[in-house]
């Protein structure tokens, strides 16, 4: 983590590079030293922790009287995962036996049953019930498969071992057809037994990334994301094995874009201002946001997201923050609070004067999702975003963060950023 | 009808003017470049418009000017139409033989247009070469052969084909003097009114005969006889174009054996039937959709016997839609042209009569305000003639700013919802059909009918929308793009709504649209353009009206298959469903047989007998199988109770009567008599 000499190299390297193409970079002359951007982020980093530690516990959902009945599962040991099949099978075994069939209560998951608590800044279940009966048309395709599933997740606890996602559905091809399917029912199950998905030990094929000034260990080995190569290391998808974090960085950088991140770790941005930089590559699965408000919990860092100026850029940091409307029943554990909307946002494309061929008109889909998600809580509740996405629906101008890639490769780390940080220009 | 005739109208008296012309500025030789066309020459030089683009369209064309004037012809004495078409194709050496040419052998090969150098053969010799090896490959690899298209035989300019095309009908027939002029005489419409025609440019076959004159020479020849006559009149004739006049070779009475009225006109013209078969066939389907109480016959003969074609497209139904009425024009829809020549034409002495009695939706109370409106030199009594241009101009620009009522749809001639249905049926036998006949609107002071029909499944469809375009009950085939009909289905119409799927289900769009006159679009008037808001809404409203219909018939069908399915869904899940929880069951038992695990009692004693075997996985499926049955029945009794007997609307079914000559062999029984038809 401390600097080795071939970062300190680079560093070196990077002004007199810079220093020769400073005309073609616009606003590289506003940048003020290193130092002066450090010190904002120092007082940002101090801000946040104490923030922090004011509110000594985080409100949980039965802190709240709230009107109508929510639901939240927690984690469970394997063997009251066990106990809770156990008992669920049972009870449709004597169902059967005297002749009534069975049919299984789960949770809906629809759009209906969900709430936003802005109290808590995610989104929650609503306790509405859909009834699964086996002798039904619609429904026994879907009882049969929440049958099957059961029972695998019941092997899994006898046997104590972790499955993917994938090895779940290869289990009964014929059955499941595909994997959204048994997906969906590994959700519901996990729901109708009030438990988290990483309880049932299913686990997601790795898709997110860390890199920079983090070290953890992973099933007892230590690992130093600084020493990751450009890749950095992949996060485990079970968050159990997780631990001891150690950090001297000032924030985290959430990236929405895998191309940026590579921008990022190459050019050892956290190096130059001390940061952990995350991506989950697109939205966010599990284990990513398990990381993230992990790290955000144990560190009590600020954290910082770099997305497109475009509505998905908009709906992924609502994902990291308040949740997606899928998970909503585990929302406790999956979300970030306090995360804020870096770049790119809308006002930047003119403020950075982007070029006109950088940007793309939005198309009836984009605009119909951004004002859409006008209408949404998390939105509505931080004035400024409303600000910017009002903007985007005005311009109809979207644009990636590949586009700043028009004023040269490396204009994302060596001047965009640093002057953002500079300005303390975050929402 | 409109304003083609009209041109052709002012000019007609042309052949006799000339010399007025050259009299007046003798001395100026540019002035014979101001030669004055006859209405026929103008057609022979601008003959796309009419349809005849090349010799494939021109046979087209000339096969549908023929049928619809049949129809017309027969329609018009309210007879059930009966159309014979023949297309006879006429080899090159026949048809020399007609015009009396002798065949002569080519002696300077090279002279010709399709002479192949020494270098072109070796190129064509080299790529047949290289095809047979390739099919060669291919056959020995067992691939199917793709079957190697006929090397084409070059076909120079000289290489036409020409066709005799005849059509006889049961329609009106001709009076026998007026044959040379209807035919050799391209004549201004005189028809005063308006009224829905089937005609697009009213020169019916007249311009088959002028194509006649420029591609083969040969003349035409027309058999007709009226109700009354008992004579049939015969006359061979052709144009002069440059004159304008009929020129007849022969013109008699001959004997009517068999009572026969109606016409029968035979023209030879070049064509091209290869490359317009298809689109002749599906003129010749479509026409049978619409025209479901017409019987058709259509014949193509060649020489070679495996091209020749014989299909009938049988009568289904003897309702007829009524012919359509002439009427008046309406205030909104006349320019100034119009109106003088209703000026000129009238009857009526005054201001007020004409208006009065020369528009629709004018009365007499409403013509005394409008004349009021006009100015103080308009009086009601004035004479009609008096008026000055000016004074017409002001007449057109109240007309143009007035608000009139709509016209009514009576003088339209939809096809009906009954005839449009029978007509799909019949030719497509779809699985399902649903169609509406929308009520008469207006767009720019013409009134019009929008009837549509939508068909799932049958026979000839292919998968995806089938769009069958119709214009005051004509089939429109060509430019289908841009319609406005094409592009409401395709665009307007979200047919997962209905339960239909665009992709997958055949589904046949018939509409039709009748008007005094329907707003084509093109030069060929082969569509009707999108941008007309009126007629674009009433199509789709038209088209949504037969998918609601059909979204009620396509659940029902649903439900029925579910109810047929559901114990067989059901039963197939049962194995997967108590595999699952007997697995769990066993590992349970295994623990708890271990004492690893505690269980409640009753529980337990399940436990105990897994363990046992007194409780399997088969004891659990035979369980759900009972249960599955028994929700089963009571579903179904459900299903039947709810839907009761709701039957479908009963349709009449029309029986073809039979021909008088045919003789029967019966066979009697006390209560019935079995009737063979020999």
């Amino acid at each position: 983590m401390a600097d080795t000499t071939k970062a300190k190299k680079r560093r070196r390297a990077d002004p007199e590079s810079s220093s020769s193409d400073q005309l073609q970079l616009p606003f590289k002359n506003r940048l003020k030293p290193d130092s002066v951007i450090l010190e904002s982020l120092h007082s940002l980093l101090k801000s946040t922790s104490s923030s922090s530690s004011t509110s000594s516990k985080p409100l949980t959902l039965s802190d709240l009287s709230l009107s109508s009945a929510c639901r939240e599962v927690t984690d469970l040991s394997l063997l009251s995962v066990q106990s809770a099949i156990e008992s669920l099978i049972l009870s449709l075994t004597h169902s059967i036996l005297s002749g009534r069939g069975f049919s299984f209560n789960v949770p809906s998951r629809a759009a209906t049953n969900q709430l936003y608590v802005p109290e808590l800044d995610r989104i929650v279940l609503k306790d509405k019930n859909t009834l699964r009966p086996f002798a039904n048309n619609s429904s026994v395709r879907k009882s049969t498969i929440t049958a099957k599933i059961l029972s695998l997740i019941h092997q899994l606890c006898l046997r104590s071992i972790h499955v993917t996602k994938r090895d779940l559905f290869y289990t009964d091809v014929k059955l499941f057809q595909d994997q959204t399917q048994s997906d969906a029912v590994l959700d519901d199950v996990s729901c109708m037994l009030g438990c988290t998905r990483s309880s049932l030990n299913v686990i997601a094929a790795e898709k997110g990334v860390v890199v920079g000034r983090l070290i953890f260990s992973d099933n007892g080995d230590m690992i130093d994301c600084t020493k990751m190569g450009m890749g950095g290391k992949a996060i485990p998808p079970n968050i159990d094995r997780v631990g001891d974090m150690q950090s001297d960085a000032l924030f985290i950088l959430l990236v929405e874009k895998d191309a940026a991140y590579i921008r990022l770790a190459e050019d050892r941005f956290y190096n130059r201002f001390p940061c952990i930089i995350v991506t989950a590559k697109g939205q966010p699965d599990v284990a990513t946001r398990l990381f993230l408000r992990k790290m955000k919990m144990e560190l009590k860092l600020p954290v910082l997201a770099l997305v497109d100026s475009d509505p998905y850029g908009l709906k992924i940091l609502s994902v990291y923050g308040c949740g997606s409307k899928n998970m909503s029943y585990d929302s406790a554990n999956l979300t970030t609070p306090d995360i804020k909307w870096l770049g790119i946002r809308p006002s930047d494309l003119d403020k950075y004067k982007i070029p006109e061929q950088c940007r793309l008109p939005m198309t009836e889909q984009d605009i119909k999702t951004g004002k859409d998600l006008l209408e949404e809580d998390f939105v509505k509740k931080n004035p400024g975003w409303v600000e910017e996405l009002s903007l985007m629906v005005k311009t109809k101008q979207k644009a990636e963060i590949q586009a700043l890639s028009s004023f040269g490769f490396q204009y994302l780390s060596e001047v965009y950023l640093p002057l953002k940080l500079q300005q303390q220009d975050w929402l | 009808m409109g304003t083609s005739m009209e041109t052709g109208g002012g000019s007609s008296e042309s052949p006799v003017e000339p010399k007025k012309g050259r009299s007046k500025t003798p001395r100026k030789p540019k002035e014979s470049l101001l030669k004055q066309k006859s209405p026929a020459e103008f057609f022979a030089e601008n003959k796309n418009i009419a349809g005849f683009d090349n010799p494939g369209k021109c046979l087209y064309t000339t096969v549908r000017e023929l049928v619809e004037n049949s129809l017309d012809s027969a329609e018009s004495i309210s007879e059930l139409p009966f159309v014979e078409l023949t297309i006879e194709e006429i080899g090159k050496s026949k048809f020399n033989s007609m015009i009396g040419l002798v065949d002569r052998e080519r002696i300077d090969e090279e002279l010709y247009d399709d002479y192949e150098t020494a270098k072109a053969r070796e190129k064509r010799l080299a790529k047949e070469a290289r095809a047979q090896e390739m099919q060669a490959k291919n056959a020995a690899l067992g691939k199917k052969v793709k079957e190697q298209p006929a090397a084409k035989g070059m076909k120079g300019r000289g290489e036409a084909s020409f066709y005799r095309v005849t059509c006889k009908d049961n329609g009106k027939g001709m009076p026998h003097d007026d044959i040379p002029n209807m035919f050799g005489r391209v004549l201004s419409g005189t028809k005063y009114g308006l009224k829905q025609t089937r005609g697009k440019f009213g020169l019916g076959a007249k311009m088959a005969l002028i194509w006649s004159k420029m591609s083969t020479g040969l003349p035409i020849e027309i058999s007709s006889s009226m109700k009354s006559q008992n004579y049939i009149s015969f006359c061979r004739l052709d144009i002069d174009i440059h004159r304008n006049i009929p020129h007849v070779h022969l013109h008699e009475k001959r004997i009517n054996d068999d009572r026969w009225h109606g016409a029968e006109i035979q023209v030879v013209i070049e064509g091209n039937w290869t490359t317009y078969r298809s689109k002749i066939l599906h003129y010749m389907r479509q026409m049978a959709v619409i025209t479901p109480y017409a019987q058709f016959l259509f014949k193509f003969i060649s020489d070679t016997s495996d091209k020749n074609v014989t299909i009938k497209f049988a009568r289904r139904t003897d309702v007829m839609p009524p012919v359509p009425l002439e009427t008046k024009h309406h205030p909104s829809s006349v320019d100034l042209l119009l109106i003088k020549r209703l000026i000129a034409e009238t009857s009526k002495q005054n201001l007020l009569q004409f208006l009065q009695h020369e528009f629709v939706n004018i009365g007499k109370a409403h013509a005394e305000r409008l004349i009021g409106e006009m100015g103080p030199e308009f009086s009601p009594k004035m004479p009609i003639k008096s008026l000055t241009d000016q004074q017409i101009v002001r007449i057109h620009q109240l007309f143009r700013q007035a608000k009139f009522d709509d016209p009514t749809g009576d003088c339209l001639s939809p096809a009906g919802e009954y005839n449009l249905r029978l007509g799909i049926i019949k030719e497509l036998h779809p699985d399902m059909v649903a169609t509406y006949s929308g009520s008469a609107q207006v767009f720019e002071g013409h009134p019009f009918v929008v009837e549509a029909g939508v068909s799932v499944g049958g026979k000839d469809v292919k998968q995806g929308l089938n769009i069958f375009r119709f214009a005051n009950r004509i089939p429109l085939l060509f430019e289908q793009g841009a319609d406005v009909v094409t592009r409401t289905a395709l665009k307007r119409i979200n047919w997962a709504s209905y339960k239909i799927n665009q992709m997958q289900d055949k589904i046949g769009v018939f509409v039709s649209i009748v008007s005094t006159k329907i707003p084509f679009k093109g030069t060929g008037k082969e569509y009707i353009g999108d941008d007309i808001t009126e007629i674009a809404t009433a199509v789709k409203y038209a088209i949504q009206q037969c998918c609601i219909q059909l979204k009620s018939k396509i659940m029902k069908k649903m439900q029925a298959r579910e109810q047929q399915e559901r114990k067989r869904n059901l039963s197939k899940y049962i194995p997967d469903a108590t595999g699952a929880v007997y697995d769990v069951l066993r590992e349970m038992a295994q623990l708890h047989a271990s004492k690893r695990k505690h269980y409640e009692e009753e529980d337990a004693d399940i436990l105990k007998k897994v363990s046992a075997r007194l409780i399997t996985k088969d004891t659990l499926t035979e369980k759900l199988a009972q249960h599955v049955e028994k929700v089963d029945y009571e579903m179904a009794l459900e299903y039947a109770t709810q839907s009761g007997v709701s039957e479908e609307p009963r349709e009449d079914i029309y029986i073809q009567t039979l021909e008088s000559e045919n003789k029967f062999i019966d066979f009697h029984s006390p209560i019935f008599v079995f009737r063979l038809i020999s």
